[in-house]
């Protein structure tokens, strides 16, 4: 998708989050409803050169002369990176943090492209290990306790 | 007092002193360069068991941590886009593109000698100007405060990146994140939608780690076989020397390191707002401002200056007046008390040793930085950039969960800060400038605190706002950067449309 149209929805998308925190802060109370509204009308203000711009130049049939990245480069390993990390957290309260946080090293690295187990696995131990000197041993900082572990 | 100072030096100098320095500083800068992990908790952890301990040696080991922990917190900002601690968000800006362009080595050299300078500065200015310095504090009300939080946003959000509205849309949308839960002076729930999570409001740090660290790790899960990082990255040239760098940036230095100090006597303003500050100011002053945000060194020895200076320099109201000005300072109060010395204008009569002792130790540590920092520290955390890429981003994020996790101990945050990422992902590629998301979130409670206090005071007199000397200067120091900016932008289209025709 064009710069322009980019701009054109971002634009649009910035007036209804203004326009919704100004509408919403008119109910707070007294002076807790000034900066509310204030920053909801300033950004519907701001909003309007970007859709002025970008809308002026769609109609006037110029392409943004920016360079336009994509959005997203590679949606299979952005998905993929996502859906592990959903699944790393969701996992993490039951299964515990450093099985977790091992296993999740251990499926994502190979999903990423590396193909050396051992150095995958030599690297999690590592890393793990270390986490786990710093954490629990010297900063005693409580973490998901680990499955095997719990009572 | 001066004599007094003289005569502490012995005892800042004592071996013991000197351990706590070393050892000080080393778990500074670890608990630095670790994301969710801060000097704050590091200090408030270490103090119980200096309890048996001298003043001296304790006092040693809350100033190592204390500057340490401000360089550390350059060290992911550069490497990975992580700011370690909220003060290196302005060293994420210049540092990660510097290590993208394969002079990671150079910006961590430069991170580490700019902290160094920042904190002898500071220290500096600790030692010989505290008593005026701590009366400048008290001519700070709630309208200077105010304008120092807009200063700071609107100019960030102007000067970074090149669309102003979308600089501005930014900031807003930090500012309405900001107002997310408990209204702190009314009591009153915001944006909360009857959602229990969202009543204390978006943390900081979740935001942080969020909108800056996740969409660069998402980022380079996408390059597949694509080397990320350009693997000559810590090979540094013959021009990058210290003496080459000192040549190149002893201006900026003193520019953010003045900066720096004059914020961190302020109480709350925080190393944040002098990084940025410092920032903003290089950036305003540099002949090549467009290259600022693309890996330009100035940025980075701006930002470490000037959040280094505020350190010491923080400690003055809390030495000289008994008020600590920000978290760190009321823990070194705390330490006071703890091995009996009360604090407050007394404390310079009854313990000289002690205080004038401590000051020496900011000193000294600020020193100790370029040895422990550049020749430790740097090259340890610099291997992690010789990971596979695949490696590194399963890794990163682990860190990332357990920073966010020990933060307050609850999985959600984990799920807010991915929502986060993914709006800084979005954000990034349509182009809107991030660093204006987070001063937002940072800046407008504060800038909102203080003009609600202000017309608490006034009773509704909007005036008081304009009349203030203080707060005058400060209007008239953000008119200029604004009409500048406009200045620029009209000559730049002047120039395109005549170019045009």
């Amino acid at each position: 998708m064009p710069m322009t149209y980019r701009d054109f929805f971002s634009g649009i998308a910035f007036l209804i989050i203004g326009a919704t925190t100004a509408w919403m802060g008119k109910d707070f109370f007294a002076d807790a409803a000034y900066i509310p509204i204030g920053a909801g009308i300033l950004m519907g203000v701001f909003s309007l050169p970007l859709i002025w711009r970008s809308s002026r130049s769609l109609l006037a049939r110029h392409p943004s002369s920016q360079p336009v990245m994509a959005l997203v480069d590679h949606p299979g390993r952005f998905l993929a990176t996502l859906g592990c990390c959903l699944v790393y957290y969701t996992a993490l309260p039951s299964v515990g943090f450093y099985t977790t946080s091992a296993l999740f090293i251990i499926v994502l690295a190979p999903v990423l492209g590396e193909r050396r187990p051992v150095v995958v696995l030599g690297i999690t131990l590592v890393f793990i290990t270390l986490l786990y000197g710093l954490f629990a041993m010297v900063l005693r900082r409580p973490l998901p306790v680990e499955f095997f572990l719990a009572s | 007092m001066f004599e007094s100072l003289l005569n502490a030096l012995p005892v800042a100098l004592q071996l013991g002193s000197l351990i706590s320095l070393v050892v000080g500083t080393l778990i500074g800068i670890m608990i630095g360069a670790l994301p969710g992990l801060n000097p704050v908790m590091a200090i408030a952890l270490m103090l119980p068991l200096t309890y048996g301990f001298d003043p001296v040696i304790a006092l040693g080991l809350v100033a190592g941590i204390y500057n340490g922990s401000m360089y550390g917190g350059s060290i992911p900002a550069i490497l990975l886009n992580i700011p370690g601690t909220p003060a290196a968000i302005a060293t994420t800006f210049d540092g990660y593109p510097m290590t993208r362009k394969g002079q990671g080595g150079l910006a961590l050299k430069t991170a580490c000698w700019s902290s160094a300078i920042g904190g002898i500065v500071s220290a500096l200015a600790l030692m010989t100007l505290a008593p005026m310095l701590a009366k400048v504090t008290l001519a700070f009300g709630p309208s200077e405060y105010f304008w120092v939080a807009i200063f700071g946003l609107v100019s960030i959000a102007v000067l970074v990146g090149k669309d102003i509205s979308k600089g501005m849309l930014s900031a807003l949308l930090g500012v309405i994140i900001g107002l997310v839960g408990v209204d702190a002076i009314s009591g009153a729930e915001r944006y909360t939608f009857g959602t229990l999570y969202l009543v204390g409001g978006f943390d900081l740090l979740i935001v942080l780690i969020g909108l800056y660290a996740v969409p660069p790790v998402l980022e380079m899960a996408e390059k597949r076989n694509a080397s990320y990082f350009n693997a000559d990255s810590f090979r540094v040239t013959a021009g990058d020397g210290s003496l080459g760098l000192v040549r190149r940036y002893w201006r900026t230095w003193t520019r953010s390191s003045v900066i720096g100090v004059c914020v961190g006597i302020l109480p709350g303003a925080g190393g944040n707002l002098a990084a940025l500050l410092s920032y903003n100011e290089a950036k305003r002053r540099a002949p090549d401002p467009e290259t600022f945000g693309t890996g330009n060194p100035i940025g980075v020895a701006a930002a470490e200056s000037g959040n280094s200076a505020d350190n010491a320099s923080a400690m003055i109201p809390s030495l000289t007046l008994g008020i600590p000005g920000n978290l760190i300072a009321a823990l070194v109060l705390g330490a006071l008390m703890i091995h009996g010395l009360q604090p407050g204008p007394q404390l310079f009569t009854r313990s000289p040793d002690v205080v004038f002792g401590f000051m020496w130790q900011l000193l000294l540590t600020a020193m100790l930085l370029l040895l422990l920092g550049g020749m430790v520290a740097t090259r340890l955390f610099a291997q992690i950039l010789r990971m596979p890429t695949a490696l590194l981003v399963p890794t990163t994020l682990v860190l990332m969960a357990i920073g966010i996790y020990t933060v307050n101990g609850n999985v959600t945050d984990l799920y807010v800060m991915l929502s986060f990422g993914l709006i800084g992902y979005l954000l990034n590629r349509l182009a809107f400038p991030l660093a204006p998301v987070v001063l937002g979130v940072l800046l407008g409670p504060m800038a909102e605190q203080n003009l609600r206090l202000t017309m608490l005071i006034s009773q509704n007199d909007w005036t008081v706002l304009f009349t203030r000397p203080i707060s005058l200067g400060i209007i008239i120091l953000l008119a200029t950067i604004l009409l500048s900016q406009l200045w620029k932008a009209l000559r730049l289209r002047g120039h395109s449309s005549k170019r045009a025709s």
